[in-house]
């Protein structure tokens, strides 16, 4: 991202791109763009303007004449209003990301950020861009807030960062280029694509290992379905409905019997690591849903059998990043040029 | 305080492109066009008086071919047709002038590619250039006029250059135009006082750094060359300056106000024109007395002449003195000039004049205007005495029924033939060129001085205003004992002209231009607007390198020299702008939080204690459902505040003093 003018050479850039990140932390929940994430710099109007400006004064010396003296100071101190109004127009925003869901490869993550600030003052045009897609604009009333949504497709399972947001203003009058760089370390969880096989569902009946007396997964306990409210836990969802196209359901029950399971990497007969992994997503959200006790066996790596949201997660964290290294894009800008 | 609603805004679609360094590339607003239309309007609109009529029709045209084509009611221009049109506005502006350098030919050349620019601006960049060029267009109007109005009229066009430059970067366009132009006000009202620091402290360097050519400029008004009958009594009718005199003493009294312009000393039947010959001051020998000293700041006249009272006793920059006392200046004076001269009111002249030149001053043409020379020539015999001459002539306009007047009627062929003899109504100018033919016929030697006669002092600012309709003729008459002596033909016909000006002299054909004639009240006014322009170029028009010094040496703060100037400006400069800072900064800064917030906190902060922390991107909701999963007491409680807290912040319970108390015990009751 060239955002330093192209007469900087690349290699100056790239050091001065690298002194800006260890400058920029990244950060969990809010950052402030405090002078010290600030830049500022002339855009090409800038320059422009400049040189507008002391062809006038050169005149001015020349013809003596005063009122062109008058307009070059005038214009030289709108410019100087407006390095400092630029500057102040991004100045104390504190730019906050909300804890992004979790979404299974193939779809699109979504970030959202939120844009406030205390100050009764307005600020106008606040560019918002990511990677080399097109800015979005945003207006913040005086003590006010607004959200810019971000939405990446995910290619890979694992744990995803976004690269650095880039958050820049040429308000008021386009001569300055302010910016700060906003990363956040919040990572978003990419599942696997969840692949239901009714012949594994069968497996994993055979897997069980009897410490219940229960032989049937579809018990009497099962008392029907109805829609899924929001802030329901998910383990209470119906994903065999859901796999089937209906839509998220909410399963009622009845019984507390618990059967317990090994959702097992080497359970699973054939394919790839990947399909492996879309299998035991799968059975996980089964499993879950089923309200059985399971567990999860990797390589190298045994989840002991349990339920319970905060153990799903566990379950489905240490398949989504199964031999998969986090992707950190980081602030290199030459990355995706 | 506004209630916040965030405002979803989805960032454009992914695997385009389009680096952050192009950002201008992006198609312009449409209300960004209009707005630069209206932005260029308003800045030509003043020079569509100083612009040939076709140039402001195109701009007329353009502007609302793009306006039009903006509301999809007309296509684009095609290129080919839009180079046609360029490359035939260039020619057009070089027929109109036969150049396209210089102030009209370039403004001329400069507003037609503007307008033109405008049928192919498409882009945000382009808006952006046409700006700047709106701005650009703000120093050619002070190549025509540098006046107080002038410089009002450029401020607001500043404001709305830079209320257009906002709404182009703005990118919202729920903005009123007002709004816009108050935040653009707001800014420029802000660099008023860094552009007076700039002003005073910049170091000024003297020019002109590259030649400039002198450039006939119509439409000043002023002296001109020649007299011939009807120049002067046109000039009469305006009220303009020609310029203000500060007296270093005592101003003279008005019938010595006499401003020396050109000296015409060829006749030729009709006219009276300026000898070629611009001899300097060497023969100048005489006797003076009576000096006074004082500061002239003239007006442009697209002349040469530096006017000053008869006699000037001394030489100033950038001009020479003619043998017969012109000041003519080296270059024309174009824009204001100010200097400081001495006049010495008493004085003898020429009294060992050229031989030559005594004999080009008693030339005339024989073959018209036959009764005046006959009447000169008779005189000659009558009288030895020069002398005796030209009172007979004067007690001949006194006493045989001649008209002082604006309005003499017209006269063509032996025009002074027929106003001595038939019509004897005048005008200072034939006064004075039927004396001095008279003169010449009589084998005395004269000559017509043109310039100003005497002038109005100022109550409020103590100096003399001498307009153009002070405007005068006189002549001058060479004896061999005195050398050239002052007549003035029009002070025996109407003394009241020199002693009390022209609108005493004729109160029923002019109306007065001067102030004391006014009502008091108003006068008064005129007399400080009057001021007022008077400062303005003493103190902005005139401030050069010269009068900065002066200027900060008087302030007494220990400016010297110019690392000084820089020194101070930096101060000063970062004085104002931290000053804006901290303003803003009052200004701007978070209202107190409301009664609730501070009960909130309170509850979060004994919460903390436990283990508790509210993350920024939780709502108070999403926290109070972790708190419901957790090991806290008084789970009911803190239901309620949540609860509480959000009826006072978002819901009806707003400013409710029942709710808030509640909150408050709830709150203090919270015992974790």
């Amino acid at each position: 991202m060239a955002l330093i003018s192209p007469v900087i050479p690349n290699s100056v850039r790239r050091r001065i791109d690298q002194w800006i990140s260890t400058r920029n932390p990244p950060s969990q929940g809010s950052i402030v763009l405090e002078s010290r994430r600030l830049y500022i710099l002339p855009t090409r109007f800038g320059y422009l303007f400049a040189v507008m400006l002391l062809f006038l004064f050169l005149a001015a010396i020349n013809y003596q004449n005063s009122m062109a003296f008058v307009l070059v100071f005038m214009l030289s101190a709108l410019a100087i209003i407006s390095l400092w109004q630029t500057h102040k127009n991004l100045l104390g925003l504190s730019v906050s990301l909300k804890t992004p869901r979790p979404v299974f490869n193939g779809e699109s993550s979504e970030f959202v950020f939120r844009f406030s600030h205390a100050n009764n003052a307005f600020r106008y045009a606040i560019g918002v861009q990511y990677a080399n897609q097109p800015p979005a604009y945003l207006t913040l009333e005086p003590e006010a807030s607004a959200e810019a949504r971000l939405k990446i497709p995910s290619h890979r399972r694992g744990q995803f960062k976004p690269r650095g947001l880039y958050v820049f203003t040429r308000y008021p009058t386009g001569l300055f280029h302010a910016w700060g760089w906003l990363k956040f370390d919040l990572p978003v969880l990419i599942y696997p694509k969840p692949v239901f096989d009714s012949v594994l569902q069968q497996t994993m009946v055979a897997h069980h290992d009897g410490k219940t007396s229960t032989s049937t997964i579809e018990g009497d306990d099962f008392a029907g379905l109805r829609e899924h409210r929001v802030g329901e836990s998910l383990r209470h969802i119906s994903w065999k409905a859901y796999a089937q196209g209906k839509g998220l359901l909410t399963k009622t029950f009845q019984g507390h019997a618990r059967p317990t399971i090994w959702i097992d990497w080497s359970g699973i007969p054939d394919g790839s690591t990947e399909t492996k992994l879309s299998y035991m997503t799968a059975l996980v959200f089964l499993a879950e849903n089923e309200n059985l006790e399971y567990g999860v066996k990797l390589p190298g790596q045994t989840i002991e059998q349990q339920s319970g949201t905060a153990h799903r997660q566990e379950c489905l964290h240490a398949i989504a990043t199964f031999r998969q290294q986090d992707f950190n894009q980081d602030f290199d800008p030459d990355a995706n040029q | 305080m506004p209630t916040s609603k965030p405002r979803p805004r989805t960032l454009g679609a992914p695997n385009q492109n389009l680096p952050i360094r192009d950002i201008p590339k992006e198609v312009a607003s449409r209300s960004g066009i209009f707005a630069v239309c209206f932005c260029f309007l308003f800045s030509i609109a003043p020079h569509f008086f100083n612009l040939p009529l076709w140039v402001s029709g195109i701009v007329i045209a353009s502007l609302c071919w793009r306006i039009l084509e903006n509301l999809d009611h007309l296509k684009p221009v095609p290129k080919w047709l839009l180079a046609t049109m360029v490359v035939f506005g260039g020619l057009s502006v070089f027929a109109e002038y036969w150049t396209v350098v210089g102030r009209d030919a370039g403004l001329a050349l400069l507003t037609v590619m503007t307008s033109f620019k405008f049928l192919e601006s498409r882009s945000h960049r382009d808006l952006l250039i046409l700006v700047f060029l709106c701005y650009f267009l703000i120093a050619t109007h002070f190549l025509f006029s540098q006046s107080i109005l002038t410089a009002a009229l450029m401020l607001i066009t500043l404001i709305v250059i830079t209320a257009t430059l906002i709404t182009i970067n703005q990118r919202d366009d729920r903005v009123t135009i007002l709004s816009r132009l108050k935040i653009s006000g707001r800014m420029v009202a802000m660099s008023i006082p860094l552009m007076l620091i700039l002003f005073v402290l910049v170091p000024r360097i003297p020019g002109p750094l590259w030649g400039i050519t002198d450039e006939q400029r119509g439409g000043i008004t002023g002296l001109s060359n020649t007299m011939s009958p009807g120049k002067i009594s046109n000039l009469i009718r305006s009220n303009e300056v020609a310029f203000r005199v500060d007296f270093t003493g005592l101003v003279p009294p008005q019938n010595k106000l006499y401003w020396r312009g050109p000296v015409m000393s060829m006749f030729n039947g009709h006219s009276w024109y300026r000898s070629k010959r611009n001899r300097i001051s060497q023969f100048n020998i005489g006797t003076y007395d009576e000096e006074v000293e004082y500061t002239v700041t003239l007006e442009p006249n697209g002349e040469h002449w530096l006017l000053a009272l008869d006699i000037p006793a001394q030489l100033i920059k950038d001009s020479r003195m003619t043998a017969d006392f012109q000041l003519i200046s080296d270059n024309e004076i174009n824009d204001l000039r100010r200097y400081t001269v001495k006049s010495r009111l008493g004085y003898q002249i020429g009294k060992y004049e050229l031989l030559t030149y005594l004999d080009l001053t008693s030339r005339f043409p024989r073959n018209n205007n036959k009764r005046t020379i006959a009447l000169g020539q008779e005189l000659s015999r009558r009288y030895q005495n020069p002398e005796d001459i030209v009172r007979h002539v004067l007690t001949m306009f006194r006493k045989e029924g001649y008209v002082y007047t604006l309005r003499p009627p017209i006269l063509v062929d032996n025009e002074v033939d027929r106003f001595l003899f038939d019509s004897k109504r005048g005008f200072c100018e034939n006064y004075a060129g039927s004396f001095a033919l008279l003169m010449r016929a009589a084998g005395i030697p004269s000559r017509i001085v043109a310039g100003y006669q005497g002038g109005e002092y100022s109550e409020v600012g103590n100096y003399l205003i001498v307009r153009q309709s002070d405007a005068h003729a006189w002549t001058e008459v060479w004896f061999k004992q005195r050398g050239w002596v002052r007549v003035d033909p029009t002070a025996a016909v109407s003394p009241s002209r020199i002693e009390q000006g022209l609108d005493v002299a004729l109160p029923n054909e002019v109306s007065s231009f001067r102030i004391r004639n006014r009502n008091p009240l108003f006068g008064k006014l005129l007399y400080s607007w009057d001021k007022l322009q008077h400062d303005w170029n003493d103190w902005v028009l005139n401030y050069d390198q010269h009068k900065q010094g002066d200027f900060l040496r008087d302030l007494n703060v220990g400016i010297e020299d110019w690392g000084d100037m820089v020194f101070a400006l930096m101060f000063m400069l970062l004085l104002v702008t931290g000053s804006y800072w901290l303003a803003s900064y009052y200004r701007e800064r978070p209202p107190k939080p409301e009664a609730y917030e501070i009960y909130f906190n309170k509850l979060l902060k004994k919460l903390k204690k436990q283990g508790l922390d509210k993350k920024p991107s939780e709502d108070s909701r999403e926290f109070l459902r972790r708190i419901d999963s957790s090991e806290v007491n008084q789970k009911s409680q803190l239901a309620r505040i949540v609860d509480l807290y959000n009826l006072l912040k978002y819901g009806s319970a707003r400013q409710n003093a029942l709710a808030l108390n509640n909150l408050r015990s709830l709150v203090n009751s919270i015992k974790l």
